[in-house]
């Protein structure tokens, strides 16, 4: 398992290294908006109602950029709190932590393909 | 006091003649002085998980085609409790960002085959105009601005 | 003069006698424009020949004088007294095995500087008749601030990583691969990334950046890791496309 992981090191630091970058740009859109500006009423409801939430989500370049926003944060996610596990002395159990981890990261990048695909 | 580091750390492949104290950790680490801000950026790996499995949710109930489950949705988008999350998502992400962008400049080597970077200064400026642009353009499409 | 006295917590270890290291203090007289050696050397001339550091050039340049001063890596020919206050704790670098009192094993960093292969690699050796390597000042400044290293350590001590992961080669040989990597008479990137991306890996770095933080030379080894680990991954890649061997 560590020799996988240490073959598979350069496509997850790829993985993560677009998770930070482009990851915070779409999060920090979808947090401000989404998460925060709607709920306070700062943006009307409205303009993510139901119908054009569906009609921006569905487009081709909606369905890529929900699919980046949903997937690329899981493996900056993934990576850093394998990080944080290693920072406080867990070397000996990253052989199971690491495969949890990016496990994770992989299911929800499925599941977000589904996602997007059946909008 | 600092912790131990592991024991192996820094060992020879063979051991000297002597016996040797165990390496420890340095006495900061993980939680004073620069550390913490060291550990609170790994720790926001935590919540771009969440915020990662919070966007797949939101989209899947998008997906449930039904109209009332994403007014329901918005609903709770609109409680404390969530309000909160997201004030503290938003806020880590900022600081991901910040750290992040001071770092990427020095990282670049200074010359792939022909390819060379632009100067650290208009790389990390750079960066900050994208983060606009990229931000700024998504939420402007998100909020009715556009589109 | 008027005199100050400062107290310094130094840290005793003797494998011989002491189950684990203990601390002792002393109190020194100092003058105002000592650096931490100055009053280190004091409590060895003048109070307790048995204290044991390392020490050499007094000048920052030959890297022997790294410990911990008041928790934070330091080179203490360098580091002014009047940094600190009336209480100064001396320990041993920090990631290290301690050998004795301030003393720290060295073996393991050498070895780690040694597997990065940090010399001119060449397919052929250049005859005589053929003349000098011809280098612009341009391509010199491409590794110019990683070969200034002066392997003092301050940078393992700081790094997070080093302490937890004994098979990560740490800031300063991975600095040393990189300037060599960076080098145009160098031909041997593709060995050394190989290397990189080896059980040292470069991609244990987390980028906490403490290495150059401390880095009394001003190298930024942060910087040259995370430079390899562009290089190693464009490397990976290529490997798929371009036969190994080559340039």
């Amino acid at each position: 398992m560590r020799h996988l992981l240490l073959k598979l090191e350069p496509v997850i630091w790829l993985l993560f290294g677009q998770g930070i970058m482009i990851g915070t740009m779409l999060l920090t859109a979808y947090l401000a908006i989404v998460g925060l500006a709607i709920p306070l009423g700062i943006v009307p409801a409205e303009a993510l109602s139901y119908d054009r939430a569906l009609h921006l989500g569905a487009s081709l370049i909606g369905r890529v950029v929900l699919f980046a926003l949903i997937a690329l944060p899981m493996w900056k996610g993934a990576h850093h709190v394998r990080h944080l596990s290693l920072d406080m002395g867990g070397l000996s159990r990253d052989v199971i932590v690491a495969p949890m981890l990016y496990g994770l990261a992989l299911l929800g990048n499925v599941l977000a393909l589904v996602a997007v695909v059946r909008l | 006091m600092a912790r131990a580091a592991n024991p192996h750390a820094m060992s020879p492949s063979r051991p000297g003649r002597t016996r040797t104290a165990p390496p420890q950790m340095p006495a900061q680490f993980p939680t004073q002085g620069r550390y913490l801000t060291y550990t609170l950026f790994g720790s926001t790996g935590i919540l771009y998980l969440l915020c990662g499995f919070g966007a797949l949710r939101a989209v899947w109930i998008l997906g449930e085609h039904s109209p009332s489950a994403w007014q329901a949705f918005q609903r709770e988008y609109a409680t404390a409790p969530l309000i909160a999350l997201h004030v503290v998502c938003f806020a880590a992400v900022i600081f991901v960002g910040v750290r992040f962008f001071s770092l990427f400049p020095k990282a670049q080597p200074a010359k792939i085959g022909p390819a060379k970077p632009p100067p650290r200064a208009i790389l990390h400026a750079g960066l900050y105009v994208a983060w606009i642009a990229v931000s700024g353009g998504l939420a402007l499409i998100m909020a009715g601005g556009i589109f | 003069m008027s005199e100050q006295k400062k107290t310094f917590v130094v840290t005793r270890f003797d494998p011989d006698k002491d189950e684990k290291p203990r601390q002792q203090s002393y109190e020194v007289p100092v003058q105002p424009d000592w650096k931490v050696l100055d009053a280190l050397n004091f409590i060895k001339d003048e109070l307790d020949g048995s204290l044991s550091h390392r020490w050499s050039c007094r000048m920052a340049v030959c890297g022997s004088c790294g410990m911990m001063v008041n928790g934070k890596p330091s080179l203490t020919c360098k580091d002014a007294l009047s940094n600190y206050g009336d209480r100064v704790e001396v320990t041993p670098l920090a990631n290290f095995p301690v050998v004795r009192d301030l003393v720290v094993e060295m073996d393991g960093f050498m070895e780690k500087l040694k597997s990065v292969k940090p010399w001119i690699i060449v397919a052929k050796e250049r005859a005589v008749e053929e003349g000098t390597y011809r280098q612009s000042p341009e391509e010199l400044e491409y590794f110019k601030q990683f070969s200034m290293c002066i392997n003092c350590m301050l940078c393992y001590s700081a790094c997070p990583v080093v302490g937890n992961e004994p098979e990560f080669l740490g800031p300063a040989a991975i600095a040393l691969g990189h300037r060599y990597n960076m080098d145009t008479r160098d031909e041997g990137a593709a060995e050394r990334n190989e290397i990189f991306r080896g059980e040292g890996t470069v991609f244990a770095c987390s980028y906490a950046n403490e290495c150059s933080e401390v880095c009394p030379k001003h190298v930024d080894p942060a910087a040259a890791v995370n430079q390899s680990k562009i290089n190693a991954v464009i490397d990976w890649a290529t490997s798929f496309v371009v036969p190994r061997g080559g340039k």
